[in-house]
């Protein structure tokens, strides 16, 4: 024996390094180790395939075939800690390692690293790699989760109702959505045992909304007010419902009822301004709006309608700066680029005023293809 | 020089041996949060102890420190994949930390691979398993579990609520109760186990209580109308209108409607409450499968074996639907197919007699 091997030998035995791994330094073991994970693999023997990717990846830790390897199988065995430290350490060393990204950021949603995670899912989203349906379904809906949770309410229903108009279904899709039509931010696993009865009624009227079924939805959130009539919320989610179903009076007064029960709501005073806005009525449509973007200024709808209103007030100068704000909170608004070409052309800005339609217009284009697909 | 070494190392080096002891021994003697200490060492020096993690995580679990109990048993169940108890502890930890879909696949795991005799851990997991299908909507399997044998010596306040919850069909964990209601769940827990003992006198008795007292909760006249529809149907049909008053969706009520008139012969009568059934929860296979005996009785085979099937693609292992099916592809002639839906409604009765003993 090898003097080296013999010591080697000796340490592995004190410390009770029982891996035959540890030996195994050579090219050839690691062609043959990595040739062993994949036969475990495909035969269903994921322990062993672990402890052969394991030994792969500690001789050649560049091996990024060997860490994705790791990662989707500790994934599959709800081992997110280590699956998220070997799927890094893949998106690291990966020429493209954008498929890994949705994954990832799962794995970082249940080790509760939120921010990498929104991070992560955005990342991927936007790269579009080719995923299977099950992984784009578990992505987005915890996705959603996490924008729930940071108070992103509509942008996670838009992806819940995608979600269910795809035909995904059940209690656990439903009770996002009840947490989003409840304005709850927080996870299906944070929020207090005695939320759970509104958050059920709330999904199951919000998914019949997803479904575009607004008489379903209107008896499901009526369900709501039987116990619940003066819970935060309640009658802007029903008023939400309404709207839907084009019962803006009736919407209206839900919102004002939510104003009574959340004087600070300001998503019911928006809605309230909107409406306002739509009957001619400036004025209150000014004020209110006014209200909402001083509790919340980083509300865009609250700009844009607040923009809107003072366009209809002919107060041309202010309506822009308005609008700009609200351009600036959410540039990807259609809506709000054709009020700022509105806006600028009162104003005699033309150039400014074809760049807005130009933009809205593609915006436009795009909304329409992401509804086909 | 190299003798020194080893020496030194074994010198510095804790030995997995005395460890593992150790650990044992401050087990035994219920020092826990020392005998945590020695587990966690002692995987350090072997990751692959299997029953070290077994320990650490049950010590875990009694310390209430759930997240690292399911961390734990995720470790040991990847290396015991046959260990019931250990698909059990990491479901109750589960349930612990609220992963609740998980907890639910890994407790019916570990149910179905066994126990070995430990009669608490078991009443403990059938229990979480039922309150889990509660929460996931699945009433009927819920109730399956909580009238059980395995619950009717020691069916306490708890799990009264629990079948009162699954009974109600309202999809809540006894801990998401609404206090002012309690009460409620309480009741109608008392009468489903009460109807299930075929004490109908005292089912009714407090069905009655429960009518008078929550006439508007949803639920109620569901449950009371399914004893009536028993002894007498016309009453049991009225009580699931005016539930179907108090929850226009319900499609429970009106599958019990349509079933009913199937029953009597009048499927004219059963087919607008079926097809609204249907239309309701596209999904759901009892809806289909109401709508295509109706369908079958009322002269349209064709139409009806075709919500025959529809029933059965949704609930391959239902075996009434089989024998629906099989009745009507022999109506229609089709006795090939008539005799696979049979021999596989046989098969899965044998089935559901063999799962009920085990239970």
């Amino acid at each position: 024996m090898h003097g080296a091997a013999v010591v080697f030998a000796a340490l592995s035995v004190l410390l009770g390094a029982k891996e035959p791994s540890q030996t195994r330094q050579s090219a050839g073991s690691f062609l043959q180790i990595a040739k062993q994970a994949a036969q475990a693999r495909e035969a269903g023997r994921l322990a062993d395939a672990i402890r052969l990717y394991s030994d792969g990846v500690r001789l050649r830790p560049a091996w990024d075939e060997g860490w994705w390897s790791l990662g989707t199988l500790y994934y599959d065995e709800d081992r997110f800690e280590e699956a998220r430290r070997a799927l890094a350490r893949f998106v690291q060393l990966a020429e493209n390692p954008a498929p890994a990204l949705g994954l990832l950021a799962l794995c970082e949603y249940e080790t509760r690293e939120y921010d990498l995670a929104v991070g992560h899912f955005t990342e991927w989203a936007a790269k579009k790699p080719p995923a299977s349906n099950e992984l784009l379904t578990v992505a987005y809906f915890h996705w959603a989760l996490l924008l729930i949770r940071k108070g992103e309410f509509e942008r996670a229903t838009v992806l819940l109702n995608a979600r269910a108009r795809l035909g995904n279904s059940g209690p656990e899709l439903e009770e996002a959505m009840g947490l989003a039509a409840l304005r709850m931010a927080r996870l299906p696993e944070e929020y207090p045992p005695e939320e759970r009865e509104p958050v059920w009624l709330a999904g199951r009227a919000a998914m019949q909304t997803a479904l575009q079924r607004p008489e379903r939805a209107d008896q499901e959130a009526r369900m709501l007010l039987r116990h619940y009539d003066a819970h935060p919320n309640v009658h802007y989610f029903l008023g939400t419902v309404l709207l839907d179903s084009h019962q803006s009076d009736a919407a209206a007064k839900q919102f004002e009822r939510e104003r009574q029960i959340s004087p600070r709501h300001a998503a019911a005073m928006v809605q309230l301004a909107m409406f306002h806005l739509g009957n001619g009525e400036a004025a209150q449509a000014l004020e209110l709006a006014r209200k909402a973007a001083d509790i919340e200024p980083g509300n865009f709808p609250a700009h844009k309608t607040m923009g809107d209103a003072l366009l209809q007030l002919e107060r041309y100068a202010d309506g822009t700066r308005e609008l700009e704000i609200a351009r600036n909170l959410a540039p990807e608004s259609a809506a709000v680029h054709f009020s700022l070409a509105r806006a600028y052309q009162q104003m005699g800005r033309d150039a400014d005023a074809a760049r807005e339609r130009a933009l809205f217009t593609k915006l436009k284009e795009r909304e329409r293809e992401r509804t086909s697909k | 020089m190299i003798a020194a070494l080893v020496f030194f190392l074994a010198m510095q080096t804790p030995d997995f041996d005395s460890v593992a002891r150790q650990a044992a021994e401050v087990r035994d003697a219920s020092r826990t949060d020392e005998a945590i200490e020695l587990y966690r060492r002692a995987l350090e020096l072997r990751p692959g102890w299997k029953e070290g993690l077994w320990f650490l995580g049950s010590l875990e679990y009694d310390r209430e420190r759930f997240p690292e109990a399911r961390d734990v048993m995720r470790r040991f169940v990847a290396s015991e994949p046959d260990a019931g108890p250990g698909f059990v502890l990491l479901g109750m930890s589960e349930f612990q930390t609220r992963e609740y879909a998980r907890a639910l696949t890994h407790l019916q795991r570990g149910l179905a691979q066994g126990l070995g005799g430990r009669e608490e851990m078991t009443r403990s997991a059938w229990y979480l398993t039922a309150v889990l299908l509660t929460r996931f909507e699945r009433f009927d399997e819920s109730m399956e579990v909580l009238l059980s044998p395995r619950f009717r010596e020691r069916r306490d306040a708890r799990v009264m609520e629990a079948l009162g919850a699954a009974a109600l069909r309202m999809p809540l964990l006894p801990a998401e109760i609404p206090a002012a209601r309690r009460e409620m769940f309480s009741i109608a827990g008392e009468a489903a186990s009460a109807f299930a003992a075929r004490d109908d006198v005292k089912a009714a008795t407090l069905l009655r209580q429960l009518v008078e007292q929550y006439p508007d909760e949803p639920g109620i006249h569901l449950l009371y109308g399914d004893l009536l529809m028993k002894s007498r149907p016309e009453e049991g049909i009225e009580q699931m209108r005016r539930e179907l008053e108090v929850a226009p969706d319900n499609i429970h009520a009106r599958i019990q409607i349509a079933s009913e008139y199937v029953r009597e012969d009048k499927s004219e009568n059963a087919l607008p409450f079926a097809r609204q059934a249907v239309a309701l929860a596209p999904g759901a296979s009892d809806a289909h499968l109401v709508l295509g005996q109706a369908l079958v009785g009322s002269g349209d085979l064709a139409a009806g074996i075709r919500e025959l099937e529809a029933a059965r693609d949704a609930a391959p292992k239902d075996s009434r639907v089989r024998w629906a099916l099989a009745r009507a592809y022999f109506a229609a002639g089709r006795k090939a197919d008539g005799d696979r839906e049979a021999a596989e409604m046989e098969r899965l009765k044998s089935a559901e007699r063999k799962s009920e003993g085990s239970r």
